[in-house]
């Protein structure tokens, strides 16, 4: 039974392979063995792992640029490395990393570019051509940003902009290299969120490559999980997180992710003060104690709201203050 | 279609015409426009002589001019965008240093080798034939390189290297060349674009259209190379295709170019920009059809220049364009935004 849904699962998906051995032929550098891996549609996946361990290697050989040492990667149930460039277009779309430096160039042009694959030799835009421009670019909500050049855009606009030319490609599987990066917090979510959207409403199946695990268990479907010389490890970011499993995109023992709020933090150090107080303000205590592990530490720390104000206990006295920055400067005079 | 553009397009369609006009009537002997556009209109000429000057010498003249400001922008805007670089051109990469060593060769290694070439006025052949068989070969080691080295940076640090050998052995073979020898390939090398008669003309056109089809057919690879090479592979793109493609074009474009009237200066490089600059745009399918009008335009002005009109000797051609060329680099590097505008 088990095995019979699997295998139907196998079917379904937009992109699959299995036992996958990456890495580079001149010299021969195997940079990660054993990568399996399904991608879905409808479901926006987010692929995470510290650099170098070989995500974008990963990429190349789903793009088919750089295939991989050992295995085959199926695009459609199709052996990418049979299709054709213009074949492979037409199925599968990408925002890469790459610089656009061709500034003149208008939202517009831009995305009609997307239709490269479908075009004729001269790349004429025939009106179902214009047409699937529109919409994308009301699907993107940036129709107002058409006739701009790129150079006048924002970087969240010009990565929506990038968003919109892949989708215009009218592929079923889009694929977005740190699509994110450089892009501040709104940006991010926005993005992330329309990714997501896309992927729900027009079935899409999308992968994303990113570092930002915060919006990530905000919109995503799917983590893969990349570690050096491990398999991939697939699954729901809940399960993930409950699991503890996350904790393997932090190698060493310096960092670890608070299952509380999904977010990275310092390790705690050996020794925390007891702090009591409503949870909202005495995480924050907490995270001036993970800062500066070199402060000495009261016995006993009572934080209120309402008025806001710290209490410090030492075994001899108490110490009241009014600021966080108030209680550091006391601390900082005590010896230590 | 864009309305402004096509307005633009058209009015330079006009100023072409009109300067050709200019062009025909400017000269040593000054030849009035109306007898010109009378001509075209089946009057014949007031006097004999105004027939054999257009007919014989200043309409092939134009017409080189017309087809050098066509070629060499087209040639340059194929590699200004295939590499991504604002500073390519046919000079760039050394295919006119390759012409120019096979012209080199020609004239100047005769003492050596045993051979006189250029000698007579018939052997414009072994010129043309030597400059584009130096020209290809400085293209296919381009082309081998650029399938050695991926990054277009290096692959136009090669060329520049392909172009200074080149020149270094044309150094050597002028240093040992006879003063007459020596003397013709300087002329040669400062072009010409009077050195072509009808016969030559007919061949030339030939060699261009051959040359301008393939780049006509990757408009849509050029557009897509906008966004880099890897993107253009995503959208479909056959990159060693259009390597391939734009290795020929241009190798016939330059090569043809600098084989009938030597080694036109700047054109290639700064028409390009010129076309970009005033129609702001990066679309090919403008900026193919911009660039050669422009070209044909600013050769039409150098040319006229080069004539020194009312007077009986001429200048060379490169140091005209080069006088034009430079400042309008320089304008161009000081611009603002240059770099987000290429």
């Amino acid at each position: 039974m088990n095995e019979a849904s699997n295998i139907q699962r196998v079917e379904a998906s937009s992109i699959h392979a299995r036992d996958l051995d990456l890495g580079y032929r001149a010299p021969q550098t195997l940079i990660a063995k054993g990568i399996s891996f399904d991608l879905f549609p409808g479901e926006l996946t987010c692929l995470m792992g510290p650099n170098g361990v070989g995500k974008s290697t990963l990429l190349k050989a789903i793009l088919h640029q750089n295939p991989p040492l050992k295995g085959k990667v199926f695009l459609d149930q199709v052996d990418v490395s049979v299709l054709s460039n213009r074949q492979r277009a037409k199925k599968l779309a990408v925002v890469l990393t790459e610089k656009i430096t061709s500034g003149e160039m208008t939202v517009n042009e831009l995305v009609a570019l997307g239709r490269v694959p479908h075009t004729g030799w001269s790349g004429l835009l025939s009106p179902r051509d214009k047409l699937m421009v529109k919409k994308v670019l009301d699907l993107t909500h940036i129709s107002h940003l058409a006739n701009k050049k790129l150079a006048a855009l924002s970087d969240g606009q010009r990565q929506t902009a990038l968003i919109a030319r892949a989708l215009a490609q009218d592929s079923k599987v889009l694929i977005l290299d740190e699509p994110t990066a450089h892009l501040d917090l709104t940006n991010r979510f926005e993005i992330m969120h329309l990714l997501r959207h896309l992927a729900k409403k027009s079935s899409r199946a999308i992968l994303v490559v990113t570092h930002d695990l915060e919006v990530a268990m905000e919109t995503a479907d799917k983590l893969w999980i990349m570690e050096a010389r491990k398999p991939l490890l697939a699954g729901c970011p809940e399960d993930l997180m409950i699991q503890g499993q996350i904790q393997r995109l932090l190698p060493g023992d310096k960092w670890q992710i608070d299952p509380q709020s999904g977010k990275i933090r310092l390790l705690d150090p050996a020794k925390l003060p007891n702090i009591e107080g409503p949870s909202h303000l005495s995480q924050w205590i907490r995270n001036v104690f993970r800062k500066n592990p070199e402060l000495y530490q009261p016995k006993q720390i009572r934080v209120r709201d309402q008025p806001f104000g710290i209490s410090l206990f030492f075994p001899n006295r108490e110490e009241k203050v009014t600021s966080i920055a108030e209680m550091i400067r006391f601390l900082r005079t005590q010896p230590t | 279609m864009n309305k402004p553009r096509t307005y633009k397009l058209l009015f330079c369609l006009f100023l072409c015409l009109l300067l050709w006009l200019i062009n025909l009537s400017l000269g040593s002997v000054a030849i009035p426009l109306r007898a010109l556009i009378e001509r075209l209109a089946g009057i014949p000429f007031e006097r004999d002589s105004w027939e054999i000057i257009v007919m014989e010498y200043r309409l092939p003249k134009s017409l080189t001019a017309v087809l050098v400001g066509i070629a060499l922008p087209i040639s340059g805007l194929q590699m200004q965008t295939f590499f991504r670089n604002p500073l390519a051109g046919p000079y760039v990469l050394g295919i006119s240093s390759g012409a120019g060593l096979g012209v080199a060769l020609l004239s100047m290694a005769g003492t050596a080798f045993g051979w006189h070439c250029l000698q007579g006025s018939g052997n414009h052949w072994a010129a043309i034939v030597a400059a584009s068989l130096g020209a290809i070969a400085v293209l296919v080691l381009m082309g081998l390189a650029a399938w050695k080295v991926r990054d277009s940076m290096s692959l136009l640090i090669v060329g520049l290297m392909f172009g200074s050998a080149a020149s270094s052995l044309i150094t050597l073979l002028a240093y040992f060349s006879a003063a007459e020898e020596l003397k013709m390939f300087t002329i040669w090398s400062m072009g010409n674009l009077g050195n072509s008669g009808w016969s030559e003309l007919g061949l030339l056109s030939v060699l261009l259209l051959l040359g301008l089809l393939p780049a006509l057919l990757s408009v849509k690879a050029f557009n897509a190379m906008l966004l880099g090479e890897n993107y253009a592979i995503s959208m479909g793109i056959n990159f060693e295709r259009l390597r391939w493609s734009m290795i020929l074009s241009t190798g016939l474009l330059t090569g043809s170019i600098t084989a009938f009237c030597g080694p036109i200066a700047f054109i290639g490089i700064a028409v390009p920009h010129l076309a970009r600059l005033l129609f702001r745009t990066n679309d090919h399918t403008f900026l193919f059809p911009a660039a050669a009008l422009l070209g044909v335009l600013v050769l039409l002005v150098c040319d006229s220049i080069s004539q020194l009109p009312g007077m009986a000797s001429s200048l060379p051609i490169n140091a005209v364009t080069t006088a034009f060329g430079a400042p309008l680099i320089i304008w161009l590097i000081m611009r603002r935004n240059f770099s987000e505008a290429f």
